[in-house]
């Protein structure tokens, strides 16, 4: 049977990923950013995941306005980066998960929940950006992934508590899938932000660290919050942090906190992170 | 337009429902064009004529091409398409929210984002 060995939530902009490709790694704007995540690669080497599920939006790139999938689910053999205006970036493809992605959407189905099914999709800094922040540039990626998208940019968006439930689903799929693989989940987006209107710029460190607290200790309340509450308390953009819900819904009521981390502004964002390990296998590997 | 913002439930935060997403198709439709490089380049070589082609209204022009954000996102558009003029047009993020919050860039980045 498959294996839950994390859960990890971390913030995607894309100026992360440009600042890697313009050598800025140390550059003293990002540093501090950069640094906070090098216990969260130890945590990756150290765990040597096989599959990393990654919840992530795209950004006006996969997806125009004439078709917006609420949810959707990646089933490719791999995934190119895309152009998002500058020209693909130059990091290798992404290899994907494809047993696993049709098991996942078999059982996301049958739950009620009907996903778009995509067998041939490029992809944005959304899982571009987590990937690199965990495991680096490497030649080729250690992982293989299953991309979920989920729609937070055109309204009605998905509520935060659906988004949770749709993380039942996924452990319940990795529960039952045949192999003995290690996956990790990626909650990605945020945090607190806001690029659209005269409120530009927005920025709640306050509500970030709670959320960050909570994401852990509460998950319950987050997943109780008006999709409302979450623009007002994260900015029109920050809202997406909702997405996290999908991987805390995956993960066992109690966990254990491995790492965390918080920066602000990674350019016009709160940028955080978290691994999280479900209390239960944390105990049993102590015991081992 | 106060009484169009106003109308927003949380203030100076426009979200992008229905209304938003139907009046700025045209414009979020050409800036998403820009993805493609053959497109890039007839922007550069002639902007007005690529944004005809998409058929944008003579006020939904001036907006773009004056690189007036505020305006842009008043008639639709939304952010994450109309970032692409900036592959074009480099213009940094926090100038474009600078400009969205009718501030100096300077004073954006220190009030708002708190760097020092």
């Amino acid at each position: 049977m498959a294996n839950l060995v994390g859960g990890l939530g971390t913030s995607h902009v894309p100026s992360i990923g440009l600042a890697l490709d313009k050598g800025l790694r140390d550059a003293p704007d990002w540093k501090p950013f950069f640094d906070g995540y090098v216990p969260g690669q130890g945590w990756v080497r150290e765990h040597k995941p096989d599959v990393a599920v990654v919840i992530f939006n795209d950004h006006g790139n996969s997806f125009f306005l004439d078709k917006v999938p609420t949810f959707a689910v990646g089933c490719a053999e791999e995934y190119r980066p895309i152009d998002e205006g500058w020209g693909p970036r130059a990091i290798p493809p992404f290899k994907g998960a494809v047993d696993f992605s049709w098991h996942f959407i078999d059982l996301l189905v049958e739950n009620r929940f009907d996903p778009m099914i995509c067998q041939e999709i490029e992809v944005d800094h959304g899982i571009q950006v987590p990937m690199e922040l965990f495991w680096g540039r490497p030649a080729e990626w250690p992982v293989k992934v299953v991309p979920i998208f989920v729609n937070v940019i055109q309204y009605p968006v998905p509520l935060p508590s659906r988004c949770y439930e749709m993380g039942r689903v996924l452990r319940q799929s990795i529960d039952s899938y045949e192999t003995d693989e290690r996956f990790v989940i990626l909650g990605t987006g945020g945090l607190s932000h806001q690029l659209q209107g005269a409120r530009a710029g927005f920025v709640n460190p306050e509500a970030d660290q709670a959320f960050l607290n909570d994401i852990a200790a509460d998950p319950d309340k987050l997943a109780a919050m008006s999709r409302e509450q979450y623009v007002e308390m994260f900015g029109s953009e920050g809202a997406e942090l909702m997405m996290w819900l999908v991987m805390r819904g995956a993960m066992d009521r109690e966990v254990v906190v491995r790492h965390k981390h918080y920066f602000v502004p990674a350019s016009m964002t709160g940028a955080g992170m978290i691994v999280m390990e479900n209390k239960a296998s944390a105990l049993s590997e102590m015991a081992a | 337009m106060p009484e169009e913002r106003d109308q927003d439930r949380i203030p100076d935060t426009p979200l992008f429902d229905r209304k938003r997403s139907l009046r700025g198709y045209r414009i979020n439709k050409m800036a998403m064009g820009l993805s493609d490089p053959a497109n890039r380049e007839a922007f550069r070589l002639n902007e007005e004529a690529y944004l005809d082609r998409f058929g944008l209204t003579p006020e939904e022009k001036t907006a773009v091409m004056s690189r007036n954000w505020r305006e842009m996102v008043r008639l639709g558009g939304n952010l994450f398409f109309i970032l692409k003029i900036s592959a074009v047009d480099p213009v940094e993020l926090t100038e474009i929210g600078a400009h969205q919050a009718g501030m100096d860039h300077d004073a954006f980045l220190r009030e708002r984002l708190g760097k020092k």
